[in-house]
């Protein structure tokens, strides 16, 4: 990265932490600590990541930009195939070696990228962590889950078997686990799927990192848990002042419990904002669509939800232009020409649409598509849909 | 954990029974079983000595005692009985530590067992070790970076070495390190422990480096598998080094196919001592077999097969418990 | 994927879940985007296939032809002096007796092979046959001979072939039935495993329902299906087969005879420490040739049960 970017980013980030420290005494989340430094905890500028296959290069993801504070919380949200769970592995150093990557990572303005080449110990799991989705897979069958919880803390801080064992039983207890004690010496067959991601979660907080990535924490377990698991995340991410980047593909999880939200679509941040703008004003017609798609416990009985038509471009050379414009009812002329450029029209929220929802140039396109019945790139509007805005 | 053992139990006990009444059978079918007691010995015409005709007459005619030893070997093989009880008095005989007479030599078969079987299980036991040994790290080197040079070159190389037959690999061995090198003994030296190890690392090798390569296309692709697995991604994103999850993590769930050929590739090694011994000089229950099978000392032969066979069934019975052990989830079911 | 190995081949069971190929390993897809984008490998039988296949076609064909080929008589004592070396006139030198090996090398492949596949044929016969009534007939029958499948393979194999031979007069044909019975078991599960896949299938229902008789549906409907697997693993079986006639020979337990000439035989002959220090080639030149032709079959082979996804036999 040269120093011209660098401090251009560095001016632009000062700006934005001003910024979001006001919004975290705004939403009131009891994080008073949080935001200090005067630059972010993590900085991902134009990342970009191909897997070369025989039929060419798939680009994952495409060009992803986000600044995160300390103590911040981020919501990437997107469907499977988005890219979200590929920019979380990247971070994280846990990409297959075929995979090509390009872009810069910097944490607390370290090289992360150096930093894995180099090999450094001590980074991941004590800086940086991850949660998985699926708490059945992601523990390893034959060790006892105590052990898989002190094995980090002995590597990391050098502590001995019984300290750590201790520990394991104390962040057992941290995570709301009955009977840690004994849960300690259990397989992980021996417990129950929630309890299992409980288990995985106080695995990742073990060396106390300043970074929780978490990717689809509760996709995979029982719905009457997912809200105790997400309600812990919360409480442990404001007891221990870390950042969070939060993945999902449920727009509705991200709501309440992020700071900001980026929704990506085909490798791309498509949107862009704190939580609660993006909620109050979504821009992007794929926000939109994406909420539609997902049941509320809010909706009306008899509600319809709208599945978005048609599927996710090829992401083996895209075409140069807005990736979503054949699954989009706002869809112009205009789209299909070039990429639309990602910009905020008020103050930080940014989306990249030519034709956004909820102003005067999305309804115009809106009403223009419905008159013709198609859009511009041939989608058939007959499927009509109650317009809210 | 207990209701397993005991049904594996039971099937053990079954198994030991027909394998053994396979051997006797085959022993006592297959040909006159009285010639294949005594050999030539069975021609004699002993019919006096049954009739109790004088036995200065008799010894007078086999002056060397044969008919004795025929009446001696129908005794003990009970052959004036049906097949089934004959096979259940042998059987009895056998528990009760009672393996029979070499008509040979006159010798106690169990002190010829005792004998030879130790030298045996320390080639094998050795085998398994340079199997392992080899195969461990080999198989650990070519999935940690699979498809790589070092992984294509050894995929070649275990496939042509599954190909040498074991005599071939003792020959050539042989003849390389004994006969051109001369850096290890052409035959057993049983002056002590050092000199007998060292006499038996060629011939381990031989047994053991065809098994290695078995072992490491198991392990490598197990290890595959498992380096895919979620629980490797969480070791990784808990910041362990390669190494560690490759030793703690990634192993041992890999290691069940590898435990599973483990006690049937124990038969492959049997087999494979038996002509090691041959080509070694080795004086272990191989050689023993080979000899008495070729002097027809049907005692011998028997009582060598019935133990090879039972420690073959209890080894793969073993090999089920320990697959218990490694997988926890089999322990609770 | 693991080939046919050692005396009656190392014990290659396999979790019947684990899928695996030669070069590159079929990996389990995973969540989570990245990982379901490893490389696939096009189907190619590759120049190290052909060049077996031309070995074993080789091989054959030479032992066919040996009779009438310009070679020595094998048996013959003394043409050219004891233990000379590779020369033009005896390309691989000549034994302790003076016999000519290379011509020897080529009428042991007769026995090698003819032991082979006599006794791979004779283990698809029985242990097919027996495979296909249990996996069809299921219930008390196949208990019983699931249970004789489980006593056989509790012999290692050599054992089992020791037994059987050393009471019997060694021919040809009792050591290739020797070697046969070893093949039934290992050919039984294999043939079991697959007729209870095919026994539930749709065409084998119809038939059923169609009142077809059961003979009829194991004939017309299972068989077919059952050999393709099995005939995809004779020649896997085959170089088990000739290593274990090899093993036999190393116990003086091969077919007898000073004119019943395998390699094995050949192997045990010029293996005697006194052959082996003077004159190494008698034994290396039957050994090469025995490690080719195993090589080959184990290649051919892996490669046709790779095509038709067949597990793998245990021996």
């Amino acid at each position: 990265m040269n120093d011209r970017l660098m401090d251009a980013q560095i001016r632009e980030g000062a700006s934005r932490g001003d910024r979001y420290r006001e919004g975290a005494s705004r939403a009131d989340r009891g994080r008073e600590g949080a935001g200090r430094g005067d630059r972010p905890l993590l900085e991902v500028h134009d990342l970009r990541v191909r897997f070369p296959t025989p039929a060419g290069a798939v680009r994952a993801v495409d060009g992803v930009s986000f600044d995160l504070w300390p103590g911040q919380a981020l919501g990437i949200v997107g469907e499977s195939g988005s890219g979200k769970s590929v920019t979380a592995r990247t971070l994280m150093n846990l990409l297959p070696r075929t995979a090509r990557v390009d872009g810069d990572v910097l944490y607390e303005g370290r090289d992360v990228r150096a930093l894995a080449a180099a090999g450094a110990k001590h980074f991941w799991g004590v800086e940086m962590t991850m949660v998985f989705q699926d708490p059945m897979t992601s523990l390893n069958p034959v060790k006892k889950v105590g052990e898989q919880i002190a094995e980090a803390l002995r590597y990391h801080l050098g502590q001995s078997r019984g300290e750590a064992l201790a520990e394991a039983a104390d962040l057992l207890g941290q995570v709301g686990i009955p009977e840690p004690a004994r849960r300690v010496g259990q397989y992980p067959h021996e417990l129950s799927g929630g309890l299992r991601q409980r288990v995985v979660i106080a695995m990742a907080l073990a060396c106390r990192p300043r970074l929780l990535i978490a990717d689809e924490p509760t996709t995979a377990v029982d719905v009457t848990v997912q809200k105790h698991l997400l309600d812990l995340l919360d409480r442990l991410r404001a007891e221990r002042e870390m950042a969070m980047i939060l993945i999902t593909h449920d727009l509705g999880v991200a709501k309440g419990r992020t700071d900001d939200v980026a929704v990506m679509y085909a490798g791309r941040i498509v949107e862009l904002a704190d939580t609660v703008s993006l909620f109050a004003d979504m821009r992007h017609p794929y926000t939109e669509a994406l909420l539609r798609s997902i049941p509320r416990i809010d909706d009306p009985s008899g509600h319809r939800l709208d599945p978005i038509g048609g599927r996710p471009p090829d992401l083996i050379d895209p075409p140069r232009r807005c990736s979503f414009a054949d699954r989009c009812r706002y869809a112009q002329r205009d789209c299909l020409e070039a990429v639309p450029e990602f910009a905020g029209l008020e103050g930080l929220h940014r989306f990249s649409c030519n034709h956004p929802a909820g102003t005067e140039r999305g309804r115009a396109a809106l009403a223009a598509n419905q008159a013709a019945g198609r859009n511009a790139a041939g989608l058939s509007m007959t499927e009509t849909r109650e317009e809210i805005r | 954990m207990i209701g397993f053992v005991a049904r594996r139990a039971v099937t053990l006990v079954l198994v030991l029974l027909a394998v053994t009444f396979l051997a006797f059978a085959a022993l006592n079918v297959l040909g006159d079983p009285l010639v294949n007691v005594v050999g030539a010995l069975a021609e004699k015409d002993c019919t006096e000595v049954y009739a109790g005709v004088a036995e200065d007459q008799s010894t007078s005619l086999n002056p060397s005692g044969d008919c004795e030893i025929v009446a001696q070997a129908r005794a003990e093989y009970h052959l004036d009985r049906p097949l089934a009880p004959r096979y259940f008095l042998w059987l009895s005989d056998l528990i009760r530590g009672d393996f029979g007479t070499s008509f040979q030599n006159n010798q106690p078969v169990g002190e010829v067992l005792r004998e030879k079987f130790p030298k045996s299980l320390l080639l094998m036991a050795m085998a398994q070790a340079v199997a392992l040994g080899v195969s461990i790290p080999w198989g650990v080197a070519s999935a940690y970076r699979a498809n790589r040079s070092f992984d294509r070159a050894s995929t070649i190389g275990s496939f042509g070495l599954l190909s040498v037959p074991v005599f071939a690999m003792g020959v050539v061995l042989l003849y390389l390190f004994t006969l051109r090198w001369n850096i290890f003994p052409s035959a057993f030296d049983d002056a002590g422990l050092l000199p007998r190890l060292w006499s038996l690392v060629l011939p381990a090798v031989t047994l053991g480096l065809p098994l290695a390569a078995a072992y490491q296309r198991l392990l490598r692709t197990d290890l595959i598998t498992t380096l895919q697995e979620d629980f490797v991604h969480m070791a990784r994103a808990k910041g362990l080094t390669p190494v560690r999850i490759m030793f703690r993590h990634a192993l041992r769930p890999s290691m069940f196919s590898m435990v599973t050929v483990f006690g049937l590739n124990t038969g492959t090694l049997i087999g494979g001592s038996l002509v090691v011994e041959q080509i070694f000089g080795i004086p272990g229950i191989g050689r023993e077999i080979v000899t008495a099978v070729i002097r027809d000392d049907f005692p011998v032969v028997l009582a060598a097969v019935v133990v090879i066979a039972v420690g073959f069934v209890v080894v793969n019975f073993l090999v089920d418990l320990l697959y218990s052990w490694l997988d926890p989830r089999v322990r609770a079911a | 994927m693991k080939p046919a190995n050692q005396p009656l081949g190392a014990g290659g069971v396999k979790p019947a879940n684990q899928p695996s190929g030669a070069s590159g390993v079929k990996r389990r897809s995973s969540r989570g985007g990245a990982d379901g984008l490893d490389e696939v490998k096009p189907r190619r039988l590759g120049l190290g296939f052909w060049l077996a296949a031309s070995w074993v076609v080789a091989i054959v064909a030479a032992s066919l032809l040996a009779p009438v080929l310009p070679l020595t008589d094998p048996t013959d004592v003394g043409v050219g002096g004891p233990r000379l070396p590779p020369s033009r006139d005896w390309f691989f030198g000549t034994d302790s007796l003076g016999r000519d090996v290379f011509s020897r090398t080529v009428y042991g492949a007769r026995i090698s092979l003819a032991v082979g596949g006599f006794a791979i044929g004779f283990g698809m016969v029985f242990g097919g046959g027996l495979g296909i009534l249990a996996g069809f007939f299921r219930g008390r029958l196949d208990h019983v001979i699931g249970f004789v499948f489980f006593v056989l393979l509790s012999f290692p194999a050599l054992v089992l072939a020791i037994l059987i031979t050393a009471t019997l007069d060694r021919t040809l044909l009792v050591v290739s039935l020797t070697l046969g019975i070893l093949a039934i078991a290992p050919v039984g599960r294999l043939a079991r495993a697959t007729t209870l896949v095919y026994a539930e299938r749709e065409f084998v229902a119809a038939a059923r329902v169609l009142g077809a008789r059961r003979g009829r549906i194991i004939v017309r409907e299972l068989l077919p299906n059952v050999l393709i697997p099995m005939g995809a693993l004779t020649l896997l079986g085959m170089a088990v087969t000739v290593v274990a006639e090899g093993a036999l020979a190393f116990l003086g337990l091969s077919v007898a005879g000073d004119d019943a000439i395998s390699w094995g035989k050949m192997i045990v002959d010029g293996a005697q420490l006194r052959d082996l220090q003077q004159a190494p080639h008698v034994a290396m030149f039957p050994i090469t040739a025995m490690f080719l032709t195993v090589l080959a079959l184990n290649l051919v082979g892996d490669r046709i049960r790779e095509y038709y996804d067949v597990r793998e036999l245990a021996f």
